[in-house]
């Protein structure tokens, strides 16, 4: 099951994503989510100030990892489906659960180091002061935000066996991310029913996790719930992609 | 133009990630202290981000497109020139590209009730016009990088949001580290944004002799670029083969 | 001294070299030999066609002569122009079907991908309206040409394929596997439109790895294989080139040792055997070809009662298969 798993892994990339060249992967894996944490930052810094720099740069570096996540299993599926090799993997013997976890873990590790890396040039970029900044925190976030976008990925990637739209559902939500987490801007601006909306969403519970523990703002009964909340939704994205991975696949 | 209408990922790029970033810029630049001449990236850089992406991605795309439908070698063996089509590709993809600043604007008022505070119409006509042509030379100055280079689709769709930092599209180019400055002064559209912002206010340097010369310069330098690159990528291309290649 | 005609495409010493890369990490790049250095002559009018084992190099020839690639050396004419150095003059007054799948704009219709292509190849909205709608009506595409090339069956794809790359009305056309992945209906009917095409006038340059439909059709083939010809003729004097692939069955009540004797004499035949049948003996001889040998045999066997007689003619297949397996 490992060596599956591990093989597994390891092909699809080769067989699918461009970043298996040095140049996929520094145009995929470190331009588009670099560049798009220093726009934000940047355009943060025009409207409040240097000094909500690290603000945006965390907020934003944490949305990028939805990049990893989300994408990584819908784009697998979408581009399994565009070379035709979908119907084989899915006809083999294989697990579907452990194929597709497989390809969901290396997203994890994938989202974490986009974040490293993303956030390490922007604090360069921006000379930002993380020494007063709880890095242990921020890495333990890093890693269960990581998680969770990833088995949100599994749902778009089991919804990609059921509809050719999912990568289209996929880009309409990492976007709405951007307006919905609290990545730029306080939830508390949005209309009442969207906060409802943003509140439901883990990210927005991870943000303010993030923000909260590196900057030293958040107390610990409020940490914890963000915690529970973002474990639940690991647990339940996992629960709910099972049956759609059972189902048969849409032509 | 019909090719790009039926799409599901043209509706996408023309009217919602444009709306995104004019939510996400209202949102950041309308907080308390910030001043109403910044609130025009907000309302124009939506739009101007999409126009861009039209024209930026989708015109070499169409290339990839072209690939990947595998008629790319039919239309690379035909007696018009590649360059002619693909400049007609791309002025159809600005067409549409014009679309993505409805939703922008109407957000913007009817959400924030936003306005532009004050618009120099004629120089922000003119200005609008030769960033349109900024664009064009641009994209056909790209569309042979991705005939012959496929890497180059990776790092270019990667360096998407660099350009619009190192363009001005939603903050001024002022703002940005001297050597990104250096680096967005050769890109002709950073002249061409500059003008229309200046253009919305009455405040700040207006030197649009400078910004529209600077733009239509490096236009006329994209151009003939491009047209040694054509060359150039119709040889390369039939010695390698791989105009059939997905 | 005078040629008989000026080749409507001339080749030679073509070669072509393609490199590919393997490994993922540690990158390795590898040369494979397209064309080894060809040479062909084809006659203006003529139906030619180049048969070969899939990577032989057909593809490669088709390409080259379409202005698609550069050869590494040696020379290519069509019409008289250089495909390397006067490719738009080339581009102008041929056609070429590549066929397939791919190659159509799925989202259009089957007119509109033609009108496209008119504009593309310049042709004036006076000539190509009337042109494209005799195009749609000869090929059988009347009546669906509003219809978007996502719906049509393959047949039909491949008839707006040859309708686009008849659209300049070319002088030589290039169909590179034009019948495959089709119905032996539509392979037929499509045949039939190539021959009609060459009785026109037009040059044609076919590939194919159909053996069959090279005989039906070509007035002239050549075999490649591994980037070199290794024959070129008629699809006659290629049959012949065969040897001990005829055979002739006679069924008789007894024949004598003395007639079989004769049998064995002649010279065409290259073997003789009998076997013993309830009530008769089987006869098989094996020659060149059993139409050239059967006047002699009816002489031999005159006054044996003859119970059945069956021959089979050597095919295109059978001398292609044995082209393919001796060449190097």
């Amino acid at each position: 099951m490992v060596a599956i798993f591990a093989r597994s892994t390891y092909l699809q990339y080769v067989a699918l994503f461009q970043w298996a060249t040095i140049r996929g992967y520094v145009g995929y894996k470190v331009l588009l989510p670099v560049t798009q944490i220093l726009f934000f930052v940047q355009l943060g810094v025009f409207g409040s100030g240097r000094s909500k720099a690290l603000y945006f740069a965390l907020g934003n570096a944490l949305q990028v990892t939805a990049q990893a996540g989300i994408y990584g299993v819908i784009a697998t599926v979408a581009n399994e489906r565009q070379h035709g090799t979908l119907p084989m993997l899915l006809a083999s013997p294989a697990n579907r659960l452990v194929t597709f976890l497989s390809r969901a873990a290396v997203n994890v590790i994938d989202g974490i180091v986009t974040v490293v890396v993303g956030l390490s040039i922007t604090v360069v970029v921006f000379g930002l002061d993380l020494r007063h900044a709880n890095l242990l925190l921020l890495a333990f976030c890093v890693v269960l935000i990581s998680m969770t976008t990833a088995g949100l990925g599994l749902l778009f990637g089991a919804l990609g066996l059921i509809t050719r739209d999912a990568i289209t559902i996929a880009n309409v939500v990492y976007y709405l991310l951007l307006v919905l987490c609290g990545i730029n801007f306080p939830i508390s601006r949005l209309p009442l029913l969207l906060q409802w909306v943003a509140w439901a969403t883990p990210l927005s519970h991870g943000v303010e996790l993030t923000r909260g523990l590196v900057l030293g703002t958040l107390a610990i009964p409020q940490a914890a719930l963000h915690i529970a909340v973002l474990l639940v939704y690991v647990v339940a994205g996992a629960a709910l992609t099972l049956p759609l991975l059972r189902r048969r696949l849409v032509k | 133009m019909r090719l790009r209408v039926v799409s599901p990922f043209a509706v996408l790029a023309w009217l919602f990630f444009p709306a995104i970033f004019t939510v996400v810029g209202l949102y950041v630049l309308s907080g308390p202290g910030t001043a109403t001449p910044q609130l025009a990236y907000a309302i124009l850089g939506g739009g101007l981000l999409g126009y861009w992406d039209i024209a930026y991605l989708d015109g070499g795309m169409s290339i990839q497109n072209e690939r990947w439908s595998g008629t790319l070698e039919q239309i690379f063996a035909v007696p018009t020139p590649l360059w002619v089509i693909i400049l007609g590709k791309v002025c159809g993809s600005l067409l549409w590209g014009l679309l993505s600043f409805l939703p922008t604007i109407a957000i913007a008022y009817l959400g924030f009730h936003a306005l532009l505070p004050h618009v120099d119409a004629a120089r922000f006509t003119i200005s609008f016009a030769i960033l349109s042509l900024s664009f064009l030379a641009v994209a056909v100055m790209l569309t042979p990088l991705f005939t012959l280079w496929r890497w180059a689709l990776p790092m270019l769709n990667g360096f998407e949001m660099g350009f619009y930092i190192l363009c001005g599209f939603m903050f001024p180019v002022t703002l940005l580290p001297t050597w990104a400055q250096g680096a967005g002064a050769l890109l002709a559209p950073t002249w061409a944004i500059r003008a229309i912002y200046a253009s919305t206010t009455n405040q700040g340097p207006h030197d649009f002799g400078i910004w529209w010369g600077a733009t239509v310069g490096l236009t006329v330098i994209y151009v003939i670029g491009a047209l040694f690159l054509y060359r150039l990528i119709e040889r390369r291309a039939r010695i390698s083969g791989g105009l059939a290649l997905a | 001294m005078s040629r008989p005609f000026a080749p409507a495409i001339e080749v030679t010493g073509l070669r072509k070299t393609y490199s590919n890369v393997r490994g993922t990490f540690r990158r390795t790049k590898v040369q494979h030999i397209g064309l080894s250095g060809i040479d062909l002559a084809i006659k203006p009018g003529e139906l030619f066609g180049l048969l070969g084992p899939n990577g032989a190099g057909k593809t490669t020839t088709v390409k080259i002569l379409t202005t698609l690639l550069l050869p590494d050396s040696g020379k290519a004419h069509v019409l008289g122009l250089d495909v390397v150095s006067q490719t738009s003059a080339v581009r102008r007054r041929i056609g070429f079907v590549f066929g397939g799948e791919r190659g159509l704009y799925w989202r259009l219709s089957g007119i509109n991908n033609l009108r496209y292509f008119a504009d593309l190849y310049r042709i004036p909205p006076s000539v190509s309206r009337p042109r494209i709608a005799q195009l749609i009506e000869r090929l059988g595409l009347a009546g669906r040409e509003h219809d978007k090339v996502e719906v049509y069956s393959r047949g039909m794809k491949q008839r707006l394929h040859l309708a686009r790359g008849l659209l300049n009305d070319p002088e030589v056309l290039f169909l590179d596997e034009p019948t495959i992945g089709l119905d032996p209906v539509g392979a037929r009917e499509l045949r039939l439109l190539v021959r009609e095409l060459a009785d026109a006038g037009k040059t044609i340059f076919l590939t194919t790895h159909y053996m069959f439909e090279a005989d039906a059709i070509c007035d002239r083939i050549a075999v490649i294989k591994n980037g070199g010809i290794v024959a070129e003729g008629t699809p006659t004097s290629i049959k012949r080139s065969v040897e001990n692939k005829g055979v002739i069955e006679v069924e008789v009540e007894a024949i004598g040792p003395e007639r079989l004797a004769q049998l064995r004499r002649l010279p065409e035949v290259t073997s003789v055997s009998v076997t013993e049948r309830e009530l008769a003996q089987v006869i098989t001889l094996r020659c060149g070809s059993p139409s050239e040998l059967m006047p002699q045999l009816g002489a031999i066997l005159e006054g044996i009662q003859l119970q059945k007689v069956s021959s089979r003619e050597p095919t295109l297949e059978d001398a292609y298969i044995q082209l393919i397996a001796e060449s190097p």
